[in-house]
């Protein structure tokens, strides 16, 4: 169901979910719901909100699925629901953070070149912090992330979404997809190597 | 070779990563990070946070799948017998 975005499931699949038929729907819970209670989860913070937030995300699929018009993969349809349902969430706590550029003009000069050095660790410093307490420190400094900088990387580096998928769940253009990963990633960088 | 700027090569770098860059992008990026210590730094931190981005899984944070997806089949099955 990759690579092109548009829906390419039997058609038969989408006339079973359609006709409500369970067998049809276990097998979609069972193919995406895995991962879109661990996105949920990661988006919100917490595991209890993440799973009231997949469970009426779903449940809430399943009574609107007549609307699904096959024009993007299924999968982002699943994910674009949870994504809104999620984000409706954290906006109403008013935890909502959007992002402006990367700051990354400081660094440079007006004629584009350093500033200053290169901050943080080089390839020998970094190899004698162990990868688990690497990982550790990257998996901590992404849950600190502002939520638009959080939901492109969970998408894109941790659940694995092709671009036309995240475009289609998100509701962007690829341009703007390109420049928000690299809006993000240029932000995780700071947080775990200049932290 | 065009000179590329220090922060053109920064604002490339997911261009790169993600094989969008087009042949003359990619000379000039990597024919700049030969030359310049601090882009490669920042490159190589990039490179090296990026990837372990991607290892970051759900692994650590094991759902309760069959609680939380019993319910929406719950609500399908009831839905369906209502």
């Amino acid at each position: 169901m990759q690579g092109t975005g548009v829906f390419q499931g039997d058609s038969d699949d989408l006339t079973a979910l359609k006709a409500g038929d369970s067998d049809a729907w276990r097998v979609v819970l069972v193919r995406y719901g895995p991962s879109l209670l661990a996105y949920a989860t990661r988006l919100l913070g917490d595991r209890a909100s993440g799973e009231e937030i997949t469970q009426d995300s779903l449940v809430n699929i399943y009574r609107t699925i007549d609307r699904f018009d096959g024009r993007c993969s299924l999968k982002s349809w699943l994910y674009r629901a949870v994504h809104n349902r999620a984000i409706d969430e954290i906006r109403r706590r008013k935890r909502y953070v959007d992002v402006g550029d990367t700051g990354l003009e400081d660094y440079f000069n007006g004629g584009g070149r350093w500033r200053h050095d290169c901050l943080g660790w080089d390839g020998l410093a970094a190899k004698q912090l162990d990868d688990k307490r690497l990982l550790g420190r990257v998996q901590e400094q992404m849950g600190r992330l502002p939520h638009a900088h959080r939901e492109v990387l969970l998408l894109k580096e941790v659940e694995g979404l092709d671009s036309a998928e995240i475009c289609a769940a998100l509701e962007i253009s690829p341009g703007n997809l390109r420049l928000r990963i690299h809006r993000a990633r240029a932000a995780l960088r700071a947080a775990v190597v200049e932290a | 070779m065009v000179y590329i700027k220090c922060r053109d090569v920064v604002a490339k770098i997911s261009d790169i990563i993600d094989h969008e860059a087009n042949l003359m992008t990619r000379m000039r990026f990597y024919g700049h990070i030969m030359m310049c210590k601090n882009c490669r730094r920042y490159f190589d931190q990039f490179k090296e946070v990026h990837a372990l981005a991607g290892k970051v899984t759900a692994d650590d944070l094991p759902p309760d799948f069959e609680q939380v997806m019993g319910a929406v089949m719950d609500e399908i099955e009831g839905h369906k017998d209502a």
